[in-house]
């Protein structure tokens, strides 16, 4: 930047000539019979996003470790905010149910990019059901081309703008303020961070070249020399790493498991929620980690020994078990792996997330039932057409008796 | 440093602002909907992406109900809006304004709408006769 | 048989059965018409039973039978009891009651026929024997209330029964608001004897208490002084009388009932009931007996010269109460149980002789097509033989012609003033001018009673134009009644009393009666006492003679020199005029500035008010209808909100 300013008055800036931008664009876009100028008002929006997505790039770096996920979750937010502008925007309410169409497509590949496969697939299903309801409703209410007063005009359009551009400008300074100050503890802190998983990773990759290493010839003490050497070279830089994540480098140290960034971020969790009765769900998670992280240590001190006493010191007249030192070595690495993956979503979405819903919140589940039964009656009995009384015959309202007295 | 969440939640947020001006100005009744939809859609965004981040499964649940409670929403909003227009013949939300205090003049637009298109269709010749603009000069005299 | 309370709860219920029976036979036109038989067959069955609770009391062994006290309800210190008590005042009254209102109700339901508010009718006086049964038996003060209010009420309803006519509603509203008065009073001496006696409010337990811990006399007197307000205004004595006359506007059986032989004796049954207070208060007791003689005086003169046949009766009633009070009032001085004796006998035999000439009158009037106007009528002893038998067996009881009830009565009662003004009272001589005050009201008696007889009944046959030309003896339904009550009010007094001292005697075994005795008060010995009987005989005759002389040819003639006495009697001595001109108007003028004053607070409230309408103004086009338009708003202030959060609170 030109001018040396604090992260807050650079956010500010950002954001504030962002929604001014969308402000004054929507503005122009929102249908009015006078005064409307689409390209301006495009333009003024495209500048918008280009100073929301610089924004967001700077202050928060990229969404994705990868690439690709980059991408896509580039793609598919531009597709779902571009595409909203559109419904607000577009003067024909069948053209704006097409976009919303396209909204819900772009939010469930945001959903895909977080893990939520079985909501990706409901959501399309429940919505691709209530769009086509509503491209329905749409065409048989609307069927003239002429200008409408509904579709024609807007209510209170800067206003509008106003008011909700502002809402948003706000809520995206509290999150970055929130950024700014919650990162570390609390309950919002990461299992595992992306760095502590880029560790792991390379840690997994060597586990797997010193499992290699072990393999070989092993019939002379010269070979097994060798292979022990390689098996050091490989494993050394996994014990630094790991050291750096889950805490203990020597023996005398695993009693005191202070060290290492996951412990000392995570080992707080009990003492900020209360206690362990008092546990959170996400401190629960948190536990696990640091369980897991416990026995990542415990293997890391116990694995080299073990593997340097099998292959250095052969039973008499046995050969060397290079398997069983490979599996002590396959024993941390499966350990690594898990701690790697701590806290990312399991892959059985559909089950678990059905286990959940069952197990937790039956209750809830029903009440929901519940609800679409009552609002399905609902709208059958407010959307019904009352039928007129017939008119019933004169000869049966007169009372029976009269002409007979007469 | 990578923080994916946040980049998330302004989405979602960028959303819900966007479905929440839409409500407040557009005056077409299905369109507000929509407008109401995407602002859940916001929100719905806004559960994941928590529950991504907090490595668990609650987020979602919580959205699931927010899909039972958004098809309630279109049932009833849907039967609504067959009823209202039976009434008026009109989406306007603007044509219900019985609510207002007595005295209060009824909120007329001003502006006149622009004229409607006109969509003149092409008018086609009786049949077997050759429209006559479209006769060569030789043609016309051979006639 | 069962106990004596268990049949007076059944006399109790059996009207109030009868109530209800009346009320729900409204709903149908057919039932409608049966609205009287729950009215008569309850009256009768209750007149049953107290005839069979009569002979209870007469050869039971104790004088008096309580129920077993049922918490009505408490606070506090208070404790108020539902609790009724039997003796033989309450069993004499009963039998009265139901015995006369069986036979005012057969009356009713042929006097009545045809009526719009028939069934109204009977549920109203199916209530009202209840109330006044169960204000005979309440043993408890606030119970009495209830139904000394309940028996109120029905003297509303039923004077104001026909409503559309602005005089009874005028009339009904008049009887409550005088009575109310004198309820204010009556209200605040039991407050006071409830502080006085211990916190019980249960008759018998209060009179105990006093009688063990006497209090200060100041007090009791000033105690009973309130009661005897509630008295006043109930039994429409001097100065609250002027209701009664007004309450003649209800239909004639009503008449009859209440305001001639029940309610209008609940004042003297009060006193009688509270005896045991009042024989401890000498300057009571005069108060009592001279506010009676002063009433008993004024009515008899007001009565000289009435034209309306009713209100001569009224006047009648009032005068003959006054009578029943001096009786009362001579209870310090002589022994209470001779004069509550003498009061209630008079008080019973008054009943039947009243009702039987408020009856006769209605018979009268129905023959008539409602004029009551002695002065338009006379000569009807051929066109109403029975009525005409009917009402002089009435009038001769009333004017005390010897041997029949009224002259035994009212020779008791001026035998209790003789022996008064002979004891040690320290106001004997009080109690002799009150005699003669007496033996005067005797005479005008006489003399107004049959004044009325001779110009309804004698001379030249004349019939007013509202008759028609039908004018005929009454159906069978009420002449009966009319023969019944006749027999009673001849020889009932002779029966009871004169020679066998019977009623005085069963009167006598009250506890209320025997438990106390003033210190002073003379024993009286029940003889005949021959000087009394000839002075009131010939008193009697005298007035009946004169009223011969002067009206035997059935019309008003000129008199000369008590001609403006007359005047003024009809014109009521202007007390309506003076009570007008004293309370009414500086009332009224009262009101006037009140509302003047309530007019200027109105007008400050307005102001108050008018300021926040003018602020709403200012912001009412906010509320435009416009549904968006709401939420724009909810939008903005929401945005508020949120920028406040950001800006000012996470600092």
């Amino acid at each position: 930047m030109l001018f040396a300013l604090s992260p807050t008055q650079e956010t500010t800036g950002y954001v504030a000539v962002a929604t001014l931008l969308a402000i004054a664009g929507v503005f122009l876009l929102l249908p009015r019979p006078r005064g409307r100028f689409v390209p301006g008002g495009i333009a003024l929006l495209i500048a918008a996003a280009a100073v929301f997505g610089t924004w967001l790039y700077r202050t928060f770096g990229q969404p994705m470790p990868d690439v690709i996920g980059s991408a896509l979750f580039w793609l598919f937010s531009a597709g779902a905010v571009v595409f909203g502008t559109v419904l607000v925007t577009q003067r024909n309410p069948a053209r704006g149910a097409l976009a919303f169409a396209f909204v819900i497509l772009s939010t469930c590949g945001l959903f895909l990019l977080l893990a939520a496969t079985f909501l990706m697939a409901a959501t399309i299903i429940i919505y691709a059901g209530a769009i086509v309801v509503t491209f329905l409703f749409v065409l048989m209410l609307s069927p003239s081309h002429a200008p409408t007063d509904e579709n024609d005009r807007s209510r209170e359009p800067l206003a509008g703008a106003l008011a909700g551009f502002a809402f948003v400008g706000l809520v995206l300074l509290a999150l970055f303020q929130t950024s700014l100050t919650n990162q570390r503890d609390h309950l919002l802190a990461q299992l595992v961070t992306p760095l502590e998983r880029e560790k792991l990773a390379a840690a997994i990759a060597q586990l797997d070249a010193a499992e290699k290493a072990l393999a070989g010839d092993t019939s002379t003490a010269v070979a097994r020399e060798q292979r022990l050497a390689a098996f050091d070279a490989a494993f050394s830089p996994v014990r630094n790493a790991l050291a750096e994540v889950v805490g203990v480098s020597s023996a005398e140290q695993i009693h005191s498991p202070q060290e290492g960034s996951l412990p000392q971020r995570l080992g707080r969790l009990g003492t900020v929620s209360g206690g362990p009765e008092k546990l959170f769900r996400a401190d629960v998670a948190a536990r696990q980690t640091l369980t897991q992280a416990a026995t990542v240590r415990e293997l890391l001190h116990r694995v080299p020994p073990t593997v340097e006493a099998i292959i250095s010191m052969p039973a008499a007249g046995q050969p060397v078990d290079v398997a069983t030192a490979q599996a002590e070595v396959r024993k941390l690495r499966d350990a690594v792996v898990l701690l790697h993956g701590a806290g990312l979503m399991p892959a059985r979405n559909v089950a678990n997330l059905g286990y959940g819903l069952y197990a937790e919140h039956l209750l809830a589940i029903e009440l929901a039932g519940v609800l679409l039964l009552v609002a399905t009656i609902g709208a059958v009995a407010i959307s019904h057409r009352k039928r007129e009384p017939l008119p019933t015959p004169d000869a049966k309202n007169a009372p029976a008796g009269v002409e007979g007295v007469q | 440093m990578t923080i994916t969440l946040w980049h998330f939640l302004a989405v979602a947020t960028v959303l819900f602002g966007l479905g929440w001006v839409g409500f407040l100005t557009r005056r077409n009744l299905i369109t507000m909907f929509l407008c109401a939809e995407m602002m859940l859609q916001g929100v719905a965004i806004n559960f994941v992406a928590f529950a991504f981040y907090h490595g668990n499964l609650q987020g979602q649940a919580f959205v699931l109900f927010l899909l039972a409670v958004a098809a309630c929403e279109a049932g009833i909003a849907l039967a609504l809006f067959v009823s209202l227009y039976r009434r008026q013949r009109s989406l306007d939300s603007s044509d219900w304004q019985h609510l207002r205090e007595p005295g209060i003049p009824v909120a007329v637009d001003e502006e006149p709408l622009p004229a409607a298109p006109d969509e003149r269709f092409p008018t086609l010749p009786p049949a077997g006769v050759r429209p006559a603009s479209a006769l060569g000069p030789e043609e016309v005299a051979r006639v | 048989m069962s106990e004596p309370t268990s049949l007076a709860l059944a006399i109790l219920a059996l009207p109030l059965a009868a109530a209800v029976l009346a009320w729900l036979s409204a709903a149908n036109a057919t039932t409608k018409k049966l609205a009287h038989l729950p009215l008569i067959l309850a009256c009768a069955a209750a007149a049953v039973l107290a005839v069979i609770l009569l002979g209870q009391m007469l050869d039971g062994h104790e004088s008096r039978y309580t129920s077993e006290p049922l918490t009505w309800f408490a606070a506090g210190q208070l404790d108020v009891h539902f609790t009724i008590t039997v003796d033989a005042l309450a069993t004499v009254m009963l039998g009265m009651i139901t015995f006369i209102a069986t036979f005012i109700a057969l009356f009713s339901s042929g006097y009545m026929h045809g009526d719009r508010g028939y069934a109204r009718f009977f549920a109203v006086m199916s209530f009202f024997v209840f109330s006044m049964c169960g204000l005979v038996l309440a043993n408890n003060f606030l119970l009495l209330v209830a139904f000394w209010e309940g028996v109120g009420l029905c003297s509303y309803l039923l004077v104001g029964y026909y409503f559309e006519k602005p005089s009874a509603a005028a009339a009904a509203r008049k009887a409550f608001l005088v009575t109310r008065l004198g309820d204010t009073g009556f209200l605040l001496g039991i407050f006071l004897l409830w502080k006085m006696g211990g916190g019980h409010t249960d008759l018998d337990l209060l009179f105990a208490h006093i009688r063990d811990h006497p209090p200060d006399p100041g007090l009791l007197t000033t105690a009973c002084l309130l009661l005897f307000c509630g008295a006043v205004g109930k039994s429409a004595q001097f100065p609250l009388y002027v209701w009664l006359p007004d309450a003649m506007e209800g239909p004639t059986p009503v008449s009859a009932l209440i305001h001639a032989a029940t309610m209008v004796t609940a004042g003297v049954y009060l006193l009688a009931r509270c005896a045991p207070l009042f024989v401890l208060c000498p300057e009571a007791q005069i108060v009592v007996a001279g506010v009676g003689g002063i009433t008993a005086l004024l009515a008899a003169f007001l009565a000289l010269g009435q034209t309306d046949l009713k209100r001569i009766l009224a006047y009648s009633t009032v005068s003959q109460l006054g009578y029943m009070f001096m009786a009362l009032g001579t209870g310090g001085a002589i022994s209470p149980a001779f004069a509550v004796g003498a009061a209630m006998f008079h008080l019973f035999t008054h009943a039947f002789f009243k009702a039987l000439l408020f009856l006769s009158a209605g018979s009268v009037m129905h023959a008539m097509g409602n004029v009551i106007d002695i002065t338009r009528f006379s000569g009807l002893r051929k066109v109403l033989p029975i009525t005409h038998l009917t009402f002089l067996c009435g009038a001769a009881a009333l004017a005390g012609v010897p041997l029949l009830s009224g002259f035994w009565s009212k020779d008791l009662i001026l035998e209790s003033l003789t022996e008064a003004s002979e004891s040690a009272s320290p106001y004997s001589a009080g109690y002799f001018v009150l005699f003669l005050n007496a033996c005067l009201t005797a005479g005008l008696t006489a003399f107004y009673t049959f004044r009325a007889y001779f110009l309804t009944f004698w001379g030249p046959e004349k019939i007013p134009a509202e008759a028609g030309d039908h004018a005929h003896e009454s159906p069978r339904s009420m002449t009966i009644p009319l023969m019944v009550l006749a027999v009673g009010a001849v020889f009932v007094g002779g029966v009871v009393q004169p020679f066998t001292h019977w009623f005085s005697d069963f009167l006598g075994t009250s506890p209320s009666l025997t438990e106390t005795q003033a210190p002073i008060a003379r024993a009286v010995e029940h003889h005949l006492n021959w000087t009394l009987i000839s002075i009131s005989a010939s008193l009697a005759i005298a007035g009946i003679v004169l009223a011969y002389v002067l009206y035997r040819d059935g019309q008003e003639k000129p008199l000369g020199g008590i001609d403006t006495l007359l005047a003024l009697s009809r014109n009521k001595l202007y007390v309506d005029e003076v009570y007008y001109a004293l309370i009414v108007r500086p009332a009224e003028v009262l009101a006037f500035l009140v509302r003047v004053f309530d007019g200027f607070l109105d007008g400050l409230t307005r102001l108050v008010a008018a300021m926040p309408r003018l602020l709403a103004a200012l912001i009412r086009p906010l509320q435009n209808g416009l549904v968006q338009f709401y939420a724009l708003a909810m939008a903005l202030g929401l945005t508020v909100f949120v920028a406040f959060v950001i800006f000012r609170m996470a600092r």
